[in-house]
């Protein structure tokens, strides 16, 4: 292991750490990124390619990084972290990823050799037949193979969101974006400015081009400039926080990093998701260099020159003291001089530019310092195993060879107009940058310093003052002395002719994605020749970086092959996320028992320890079944609870049914237009079980109305229906009946409600509620009663949705629990028995009671479930009555509902089947077998022994009595079944109004 | 997510509110004298222009009122915001698509340096 240095930088802190890197420990400082302690450490090679497993190192110094993704190992295994950006703390884990068996000697790289194989489109072509193949072969091949890193193994809440509302959001905190704070110190502005990194200043620090500001160095200035900024009452500063996507009306998502060169604590979230709304936004976020695609531009020892100058003067390490720069533009220069200033020297200068464009200023300085400078000249290609080792330069048409391990590349800088085009403004080309910049803002944009093209330090001062000018704020101007003469100059070059052609060598356009410029080639040649499906079918640019680098470039290559302008190709579209957000970030604190409300009856923690097992319905929590003893099955519960329910008595705890109270002058009316039933004629104080329809007259909802008066009603609604049939009738009430004097209100957690029904129930609840009568004639079946029971007050229904004499029993919360116990403790010598949703269907099921959404999906009218009984036909209207008489819903063929029971009493049916009219399905289905129906609800009913199903089918009604089939889930020999009435148990009634 | 000024509660996060389609279609008064062509035009078209829109919008998660709003479709800009028992705004009240987000035609979409 070398010796590690830090030359002077000053941020980085000479504290040395210890960091693992695939199980060896290397040396580093505090304040380093993954790369920049192992480019400390000398070490090139960091992960594999995405598709041909190539070698691949560290491209870049920062978010446009399209190689070095690393894992996490002690941070639940974190994958695809950004190595350029992830600050590392003593004892961080790393892995590099798409490796096996090992980093030096990767298996998969033979997909290089077999390359030819894995061209643009492959996936779409290979993977086409035989049949099967896809299931058993391709699909497991392609999920071990696919992606880079492996997913984290535990996850768990880690961010916090936080709102803000500001005037004026400022992105970036470098040069431009400072001078437009100070700019901004103590005015009437609420601002927030943002910057991704830990310290501001951005290109001040990243690079030696500028010398001083206002007579002072960039880094005294920019000290300066934060104290100012945290001394003023309006501008706040957030660092380590990177501006992810740019919405409608001014709306932008951050994310802090509070954890930034820290172990994680578990106990605390470590990311802050900013939802940020700002009247004003300020980008200042920069550019981004891009690559120059040549033979090899992939290999470990290729890095783009701003880079390696950001490495020198951001992390103090100099990744290479003789590299090689190869440019086609003036911004190159500066990293000459920041190397000899280090006491190191490139070994040859390539520039593609022609000689005459080329600075003077540039051609001295190299012949001064005697350095071998290439003009005119261009890489041919890089050479050498695992990393560069040689750096061919075609120049006058002959090639030079020349050993160096490392290539520093610049292909010209792009605005970095994501955010930009996220806020949808209008992007152009511009011809003397070679680049797209902005140009119409679409919201409240300013574009300032090299987000809109301007490089040119000296007019950055005028070019602020003019595009703030229409707001009140300082002045502030002053002198920008530079290192290196910033008339930014460039050519336009995006791949160099290379000579050597063999499968291992490849000019890539996209290195995240493994697209070389061949595939751009082969896909113009299939036709694809847009650029939105070019990028697709070829994944260009389609990696979590997104083309940073590369994606401007491959425009430039389509328009050569097309022969057309680039502002013709136009851009592919940019969206958020800028960088990649992990979800945990986006969930914020909305996750495991945080997700979605849990919502439990009063009863619950009874439940609990008679060992329910819970089911959800909605947001609710409800006892599925019970567990008589740790072996008893659903299956053996379930037949337990109806029997007995059956024999003696059963409770359901039905506290979740909705209820809604309807009260007001115009109640009746108002029922009687939302629901298919007429409550005119109905007396006070009885109950009715009732429809509501769509406009569409498909069934929306069911329950019981009770009446209290025509100016009061009670109506209940399905478990997870509450909501949206208040909702309902609240919509109704706002938008086409305002005349109707009615308020609703929501009364689901006022009440609790018990469902007891059996033979014995009224001998059990005589005893309880000892003043009433709860004979037949007194009580009779759909009536209710309401009286004071101890301290409160309870409403009793006779109901039943199990068939059986029943009862339904309101209560206030706080009384429930009590009531409960009290209930159980008379109902133990008839042995009353506890029963969950299970139990109440399959009950409900052998009466041929429908459930909502189970028997319906919406396409179901109450014609169509034998229901005509409940529509109120001399009601002038309610919603849904005219949809009944429409062609299609009057139809006779549509789907009824029947009763279904095999033929052979022991054979057993699934629900969702399909009903067919044959015995065998074919071997192979030639011609499709007609459909008749499905099976809604199956069991098998204890008291009857045997299957009994319900089921939609096409014309039911006048197939009664024949003998169709169900398919299974498995084999093609079918379930013979008689096609009956819906109701397996007591058609006469009798054991409900008993 | 754009914000929406609620006219009982004032400005909020769209994510409060939800859509109810297109606005003043009114519930015809006596459904049994409509044909099926024209009761189904009732229940199951709406327009969907892309341009002015006049919708309706509940404050689901606030005040639970339903009220009517004025959106240019093509922009996602809220032009106006009126209760149920307001006027209903002419559409010469506003001007159409200023801009829209990508700078494209009226009609169509998609990359805007490619459709010319």
């Amino acid at each position: 292991m070398s010796s590690i240095e830090n030359s002077n930088c000053n941020y980085i802190t000479n504290k040395k750490i210890k960091i693992f890197f695939d199980g060896k420990s290397y040396d580093a400082f505090e304040g380093d990124t993954i790369a920049s302690a192992l480019i400390r450490n000398k070490i090139k090679l960091i992960g594999r390619s995405f598709k041909y497993h190539r070698p691949r190192g560290i491209y870049t110094c920062g978010i446009e990084e399209p190689n070095a993704l690393v894992q996490i190992l002690n941070e639940h295994n974190e994958p695809n972290t950004r190595a350029t950006i992830k600050r590392v703390y003593d004892g961080i884990n790393i892995s590099s990823q798409n490796r096996w068996p090992s980093l030096a000697f990767d298996v998969g790289s033979i997909n290089n050799l077999l390359s030819p194989i894995f061209s643009a489109g492959f996936y779409y072509k290979t993977f086409m037949g035989p049949r099967g193949f896809w299931k058993k072969i391709y699909e497991p091949l392609i999920r071990r193979t696919a992606g880079l890193g492996k997913p984290p193994n535990n996850f768990r809440s880690k961010s916090i969101h936080q709102n803000h509302n500001v005037d004026i959001l400022i992105v970036g905190g470098g040069l431009s974006g400072l001078i437009a704070a100070r700019k901004l110190i103590d005015t009437n502005y609420d601002v927030l400015l943002v910057e991704q990194d830990s310290y501001l200043g951005g290109i001040l620090k990243n690079s030696n081009k500028v010398d001083s500001i206002d007579g002072k160095k960039t880094t005294d200035w920019i000290n300066e400039t934060e104290k100012l900024i945290l001394k003023s009452n309006n501008i706040k500063i957030l660092k380590n926080t990177l501006v992810t996507s740019y919405n409608f009306t001014n709306h932008l998502i951050a994310l802090e990093d509070k954890f930034v060169g820290k172990k994680i604590d578990l106990d605390k979230s470590e990311l802050i998701l900013h939802k940020i709304r700002t009247t004003n936004t300020i980008l200042a976020n920069g550019h981004i260099e891009r690559f120059i695609s040549f033979r090899n531009n992939d290999l470990p020892g290729v890095m783009l020159a701003s880079s390696f100058e950001k490495y020198i003067h951001r992390y103090g390490v100099v990744p290479e003291k003789n590299p090689v720069i190869f440019t086609n533009n003036s911004s190159t220069f500066s990293l000459v001089k920041s190397l000899i200033q280090q006491r190191c020297k490139p070994l040859a200068y390539i520039d593609a530019r022609k000689k005459e464009d080329i600075e003077d200023e540039l051609k001295d300085y190299l012949k001064n310092h005697d350095i071998q400078f290439f003009p005119e000249a261009e890489v041919e290609g890089c050479q050498g195993n695992k990393e560069v080792e040689k750096v061919r330069i075609r120049t006058n048409n002959s090639i030079i060879s020349i050993n160096s391990s490392m290539l520093c590349i610049s292909g010209g800088l792009n605005p970095d107009i994501h955010l930009f085009t996220q806020s949808k403004g209008l992007v152009k080309w511009d011809e003397k940058i070679i680049t797209f910049k902005p140009n119409t803002a679409f919201q409240n944009t300013i574009t300032l310093g090299s987000v809109s093209g301007n490089y040119n330090f000296h007019k950055i001062f005028e070019e602020v003052e003019e595009k703030l000018s229409f707001l009140n704020i300082n002045k502030y101007v002053a002198k920008i002395e530079i290192n290196v003469e910033d008339d930014y100059s460039i050519t336009e070059l995006w791949e160099t002719k290379n000579d050597k052609k063999s499968n291992w060598s490849k000019s890539f356009i996209d290195l995240h994605n493994d697209v070389t410029t061949k595939d751009l080639t082969q896909a113009i040649d299939e036709g694809y020749d847009r650029i939105e499906h070019l990028k697709r079918y070829t994944t260009n640019s389609m990696g979590t970086d997104q083309g940073k680098i590369s994606s401007i470039n491959s425009l430039g290559i389509v328009s050569k092959l097309l022969n057309k302008k680039i502002s013709e190709i136009g851009t592919t579209t940019y969206r958020p996320p800028y960088a990649p957000l992990s979800f945990a970030a986006i969930a914020g604190r909305s996750t495991y028992e945080f997700y979605d409300p849990e919502r439990k009856t009063p009863i619950h923690n009874w439940h609990v320890k008679n060992h329910a097992v819970f089911e959800d319905v909605g947001q609710w929590k409800r006892p599925w079944y019970y567990k008589k003893h740790e072996d008893e099955t659903m299956h053996q519960a379930v037949q337990r609870e109806s029997k007995q329910t059956r024999k003696t008595a059963g409770i359901l705890d039905g506290s979740t049914l909705g209820k809604i109270e309807i009260k007001g002058k115009d109640a009746l009316e108002f029922m009687n237009l939302m629901y298919t039933n007429a409550f005119t004629k109905m007396r006070p104080m009885t109950s009715r079980y009732a429809l509501m329809l769509g406009e569409d007259g498909m069934i929306m909802d069911d329950g019981i109305i009770c009446k209290i008066s025509d100016k009061h009603f009670i109506a209940t609604t399905t478990s997870s229906g509450a909501p949206k049939v208040l909702a309902h009738m609240e919509e109704f009430l706002q938008t086409e009946w305002p005349h109707l004097q009615v308020y609703l209100n929501s009364i689901t957690e006022q009440f609790t409600t018990f469902n007891i029904s059996g033979p014995k129930t009224r001998e059990i609840i005589s005893q309880i509620f000892t003043e009433i009568d709860f004979s037949n004639e007194k009580f009779p079946f759909m009536t209710f009663k309401s009286f004071n029971y101890k301290n409160t007050q309870v409403r009793i229904m006779r109901a039943s949705f199990t068939g059986e004499l029943g009862y339904e029993i309101y209560i206030s919360p706080e009384h429930a629990l009590e009531l409960w116990e009290t209930i159980f403790k008379h109902g133990k010598e008839f042995n009353l028995v506890p029963y969950g949703t299970e139990t109440m269907h399959l009950l409900r099921a052998e009466k041929g009671y429908v459930v909502i959404g189970q028997e319906t999906d919406g396409t179901v009218t109450p014609v169509d479930i034998n229901f005509n009984w409940m529509i109120g036909k001399n009601k002038k209207d309610f919603i849904g009555k005219r949809s009944l008489k429409r062609s299609d819903t009057a139809r006779e063929d549509r789907k009824q509902l029947v009763g279904v029971v095999p033929l052979d009493k022991s054979q057993l049916i699934d629900e969702g089947q399909h009903i067919v009219e044959c015995e065998n399905l074919p071997k192979q289905i030639k011609t499709p077998i007609e459909y008749l129906g499905h099976i809604s609800s199956s069991y098998y009913s204890p008291n009857l022994n045997h299957c009994i199903s319900m089921a939609m089918i096409k014309g039911g009604n006048k197939l009664i009595g024949k003998t169709l089939f169900v398919s299974t889930p498995s084999g093609i020999k079918n379930i013979p079944v008689e096609i009956v009435k819906p109701i397996f148990i007591d058609p006469e009634n009798k054991r409900l109004i008993s | 997510m754009i914000l929406i000024n609620c006219p009982y509660c004032g400005e909020r996060e769209q994510s409060e509110f939800t859509n109810g389609g297109e606005a003043h279609v009114v519930r015809p008064k006596d459904p049994d004298s409509l044909s099926d062509k024209e009761w189904g035009q009732y229940v199951f078209f709406r327009s969907n222009p892309k341009g002015i829109f006049y919708e309706r919008w509940v404050h689901t998660h606030g005040c639970k009122k339903w009220f009517n709003a004025v959106r240019d479709t093509s922009t996602d800009t809220i032009l106006k915001i009126y209760k149920l028992s307001d006027r209903r705004p002419e559409i010469s009240e506003f001007q159409t698509t200023l801009k829209s987000p990508s700078g494209e035609p009226i009609v169509g979409s998609g990359n805007f340096a490619v459709k010319k």
